[in-house]
């Protein structure tokens, strides 16, 4: 376990908040208006909970993830059921957490980590609302706009990964007694600057 | 002595001459032989004042400069600001004409139908599988859940749930979407689906149109308007949705399937209306545009069911018909 005490976790939390506050306005009133091809967007609220959850570990990942998903169920434009979002973030906010242990291992985790969860995410939402009967995840509809999304997820993790590790770097800096993960963090930040 | 006797004697000579001189050009006018003159002296000091002052000036404004350096700084950046605001402007200024002529149009296709409108601007859109947009009016504008939303060129969707100052609008190309609707000129009607706009491979159409009747005539490029709802809520009739782009044929069923390009560009909406009270009377297909005139010419393949129900289509309302005749071949 990586989540260390003895950095304000108060602090953490805000910014963990703040991060994904910022992520649902940019996804709902800047990124869903962008005409992509095939009308497709990626979901950065998701990617969003993924670096959170690979930075801060298990716990803070399902809470964060719950809390983003509750968030995103109730936002204005949304007219699914409220919850589905909140479960679904949530699992993959746990699942990833997991992995936060695996960051320092390799360089390629949060890329994997990334693209594992787009696609559980996606098609655990979809799978919940073929349970309950949504007609918009009938399995056609599911088949044209998965694979789409999933791509699109894939190509847009690194950006918003490094934006999340820019903005919670500094927390991660501070934290001297957990040196794999902030060592990992700086490094994947550079990784990543070198893609943009 | 001697130099002083010649100078005075120069002197005598060039005032004499000069004395001359003014007199015969005052007395000359404009018909002085002495114009000649002043010809030769700009033909030859024009072109080297200007070349002396094309030397001098640029000296002339480095000393301004430097002497008046920070009044220029100042000078510069006010128009430097002075610019960006007003290319601010004209950039405002195109955006609002856009906006304006979408409104004016909203408010053309409003009193065509007799809608009383709100107008509002979409300000976000919805996520993952879902089709659905936040409008910037709400509640404290009168608008309510259930209420038709469209724009000059047709149907949007319904309100779904109204906040303070926001509301949802359900789009009618979002899978959950049923829109009872009509065929121009004819009274067979149907149903239009949401497809979902979403994803790989659309060839194009985004809802579905299910005629009711199996054996009712449809052709490409008819025109299809909302029927209305019972108490006109959620949809008022008569808002155009869309044209038949393909048809559907499977026998077997009991409903015939055509696919639709909607008159609203979905991707890109910007102004709205809220139909926030019903027309008093159906408008019927007062609210489409005028028929584009090569439309019927590369359709006039007279589908068997045009004679086969020739009942259907006679009791047809009375402004329907100036436009049955317009057809290429009547049965009559």
């Amino acid at each position: 376990m990586v989540i260390s005490t003895d950095s304000s976790p108060a602090s953490r939390k805000l910014t963990a908040a703040m991060v994904i506050a910022v992520a649902l306005i940019l996804q709902v009133s800047v990124a869903n208006r962008l005409p992509l091809p095939g009308a497709v967007i990626p979901d950065l609220v998701l990617l969003t909970v993924v670096a959170l959850a690979l930075i801060n570990g298990p716990l803070l990942g399902l809470v964060t993830g719950f809390c983003a998903g509750l968030a995103a169920d109730i936002i204005p434009p949304a007219d699914h059921t409220i919850g589905r979002y909140a479960l679904v973030y949530c699992v993959i906010g746990y699942l990833c957490g997991q992995a936060s242990d695996e960051m320092d291992r390799s360089a390629v985790v949060p890329f994997v980590a990334v693209a594992a969860g787009a696609l559980a995410g996606t098609l655990l939402y979809a799978g919940v609302g073929m349970m309950i009967g949504d007609p918009r995840s009938a399995l056609v509809i599911l088949l044209r706009v998965v694979p789409v999304q999933v791509l699109y997820d894939v190509l847009a993790s690194p950006f918003v990964i490094w934006a999340v590790l820019r903005v919670t770097g500094r927390v991660g800096r501070d934290r001297t007694s957990s040196g794999g993960l902030s060592t990992s963090a700086v490094r994947y930040r550079a990784m990543s600057r070198e893609r943009v | 002595m001697r130099d002083t006797r010649r100078t005075r004697a120069v002197l005598g000579t060039l005032l004499v001459l000069a004395l001359v001189l003014i007199t015969i050009d005052y007395r000359g006018g404009d018909r002085s032989p002495l114009r000649g003159l002043r010809g030769v002296g700009s033909a030859i000091f024009g072109p080297i004042e200007r070349v002396s002052a094309s030397v001098v000036r640029p000296i002339g404004n480095a000393f301004d400069a430097i002497t008046d350096a920070p009044g220029e700084r100042r000078r510069a950046d006010r128009l430097a600001r002075e610019n960006q605001r007003l290319r601010e402007q004209i950039r405002s200024g195109m955006l609002d004409r856009d906006r304006s002529a979408q409104l004016n149009g909203l408010l053309r296709s409003a009193g065509l139908g007799g809608y009383k409108i709100v107008p509002a601007q979409v300000i976000s859109a919805g996520q993952g599988l879902e089709d659905t947009v936040t409008i910037d009016v709400g509640r404290g504008s009168g608008v309510r859940a259930e209420m038709t939303v469209m724009t000059a060129d047709g149907l949007v969707g319904r309100v779904t749930r109204v906040g303070p100052a926001t509301a949802t609008v359900l789009l009618a190309t979002d899978a959950a979407s049923t829109v009872g609707a009509r065929l121009e000129d004819s009274k067979e009607i149907g149903v239009v689906e949401g497809v979902g706009r979403r994803g790989l491979g659309r060839r194009g159409s985004p809802m579905r149109f299910r005629l009711l009747s199996a054996a009712a005539p449809m052709r490409v490029g008819q025109r299809i308007v909302t029927l209305g709802s019972q108490g006109a809520r959620p949809y008022v009739p008569g808002v155009p949705i869309g044209a038949v782009e393909r048809i559907e044929e499977n026998p077997g069923s009991l409903t015939r399937t055509a696919h639709l390009r909607p008159f609203v560009h979905f991707s890109a909406l910007d102004v709205v209306g809220v139909v926030v009270a019903p027309p008093r009377s159906d408008p019927r297909d007062a609210v489409l545009p005028p028929r584009p005139k090569p439309a019927p010419t590369p359709t006039p393949t007279p589908t068997p069911g045009v004679t086969a129900t020739p009942g259907a289509t006679a009791t047809a309302s009375p402004s329907g018909q100036p436009r049955r005749s317009a057809r290429p071949r009547e049965e009559d």
